[in-house]
């Protein structure tokens, strides 16, 4: 099997078993409910405050949903040695990575798309006319933070208070995408200056490749017995 | 069963006498030697603690990965004991570099706290070496914990030029026009550059003392552990590592 179909294959499993059990995603749709509300109350004296920090808003509610999500990602395969067995197979642990982080990603970026309508109604932030831009940089942000999440994910998998460990991990990598990815989705919302929006996405991009190459590179060390 | 006291060589109290010397020498230079700052007086003096130790604590994070790198190369011990060593020490810099930029930044700017570049990524670069830490405590087998170790640093090195430029973008407006590596020049006076350059090398000149003592201390624990898995097995055997 050649190694793209393999690491299609995981993601596929992962996406199925998801599908069927379905309690990464309601364990993000509530969290990242919860938190925006709370933001919204947080931050309601003023109207204007509101509206100006719904693009920060948007990435913490992501961010947070992200960790609980790449948690999950590894929960099932922990059960009966299933992880094990899918690295007894010949596949290259970097497809084994992918495909997770495939998984993780497509997930993550459906709930970004969702929330994007959620955040700018109950903040009262128009979209303006950057909607395909935005989603894209909703993409590229939550890719970031897939790629870490993933790693680290598998990094704790076996270790106590991993859940509370994965965050402490993971937070400080993640900045610079999610500073990207605020200032980017700012900038479009705002819409003053176009190429200003198309600098900040294309080095959101930059630091996403930058940790997918590193990740993928010493993940094999990461799961090895 | 014995540990055969190994004498402390005599180049290593040469070189904590010169690293201890050395640092009195750069604090006197910038309490008393050096001019005041035009703009902001004597407080420009902690200036060369803190950029120092700021340098220096960079450093140790490099010291440390490429110590953990060279360690899932070859798996020698010394490697991750060097690791570690200059994860530690690393952590006491930037801690120290944090303490120095707070002392200096209420004076000047009238709180303990900005968000600036350099600032933010040193708050980040402790908060990483606190997860090395802290996810070495948990794993007991000595060659996976350094692997698992070695991983991480590799990140953390990877997301430090990440995390500077993106948090020195973040509040200037535009990446793409502050792109200028023709290098905005040092614009700070001779003699206060001299005197801050000699107390980089202080600082270096002790973070090597402490790395080489607290390898020290390192291998000797790996060689303890070693000796006590061999009393396990019943095994007689010297360990030499």
């Amino acid at each position: 099997m050649s190694d793209v179909r393999a690491l299609l294959a995981i993601a596929w499993k992962d996406l199925r078993s998801e599908a069927r059990s379905r309690a990464a995603t309601v364990a993000t749709v509530f969290f990242s409910s919860v938190t925006l509300v709370v933001l919204a109350f947080a931050l309601g004296r003023d109207a204007d405050v509101m509206t100006r920090a719904a693009p920060g808003v948007l990435w913490v509610a992501l961010a947070f949903s992200g960790v609980i999500s790449a948690a999950q990602a590894y929960q099932s395969d922990l059960i009966e040695g299933a992880f094990e067995q899918l690295l007894t197979l010949p596949v290259p642990r970097a497809a084994v990575f992918l495909g997770k982080l495939l998984t993780n990603w497509l997930t993550m970026t459906i709930l970004g798309w969702v929330l994007l309508p959620v955040t700018a109604i109950l903040f009262d932030a128009p979209i303006g006319s950057g909607i395909p831009i935005l989603l894209l940089t909703i993409s590229l942000g939550t890719l970031g933070f897939s790629i870490i999440a993933t790693f680290y994910a598998a990094l704790t998998a076996n270790l106590q208070a991993r859940e509370s460990l994965l965050p402490v991990l993971m937070f400080p990598v993640v900045v610079p995408v999610l500073l990207a990815a605020v200032r980017a989705t700012d900038a479009i919302v705002t819409g003053g200056d176009p190429s200003l929006a198309g600098d900040w996405v294309q080095l959101l991009a930059g630091f996403d490749l930058v940790y997918l190459v590193v990740t993928s590179a010493i993940f094999h060390i990461v799961v090895e017995e | 069963m014995s540990l055969a006291p190994s004498r402390r060589p005599a180049w290593l109290n040469v070189l904590a006498g010169a690293a201890f010397l050395s640092v009195a020498i750069g604090a006197y230079l910038g309490l008393r030697v050096s001019p005041p700052d035009v703009n902001q007086g004597d407080l420009i003096r902690v200036m060369y603690a803190h950029v120092s130790v700021a340098w220096v604590s960079f450093l140790a994070v490099g010291v440390a990965a490429l110590a953990g790198i060279a360690f899932l190369w070859r798996g020698r011990s010394r490697m991750d004991v060097i690791s570690v060593a200059g994860a530690e020490t690393a952590l006491l810099y930037g801690a120290l570099t944090i303490i120095g930029g707070m002392t200096y930044s209420k004076p000047t700017l009238n709180t303990f706290w900005t968000w600036d570049a350099k600032l933010t990524l040193t708050a980040l670069m402790v908060a990483l070496l606190a997860g090395v830490f802290i996810v070495r405590g948990l794993i007991d087998e000595p060659q996976r914990r350094g692997r698992v170790s070695a991983v991480i640093l590799i990140v953390v090195l990877a997301s430090l030029p990440l995390n500077y430029l993106a948090a020195e973008w973040f509040r200037t407006l535009h990446p793409a026009k502050a792109i200028d590596l023709t290098g905005g020049g040092v614009t700070i006076d001779g003699t206060m550059l001299t005197i801050l350059l000699y107390n980089v090398v202080a600082a270096g000149l002790m973070f090597v003392w402490l790395l080489v003592e607290r390898v020290r201390i390192g291998m000797r624990e790996v060689e303890i552990d070693a000796r006590r898995v061999q009393a396990d097995e019943g095994s007689s055997e010297v360990v030499r590592v």
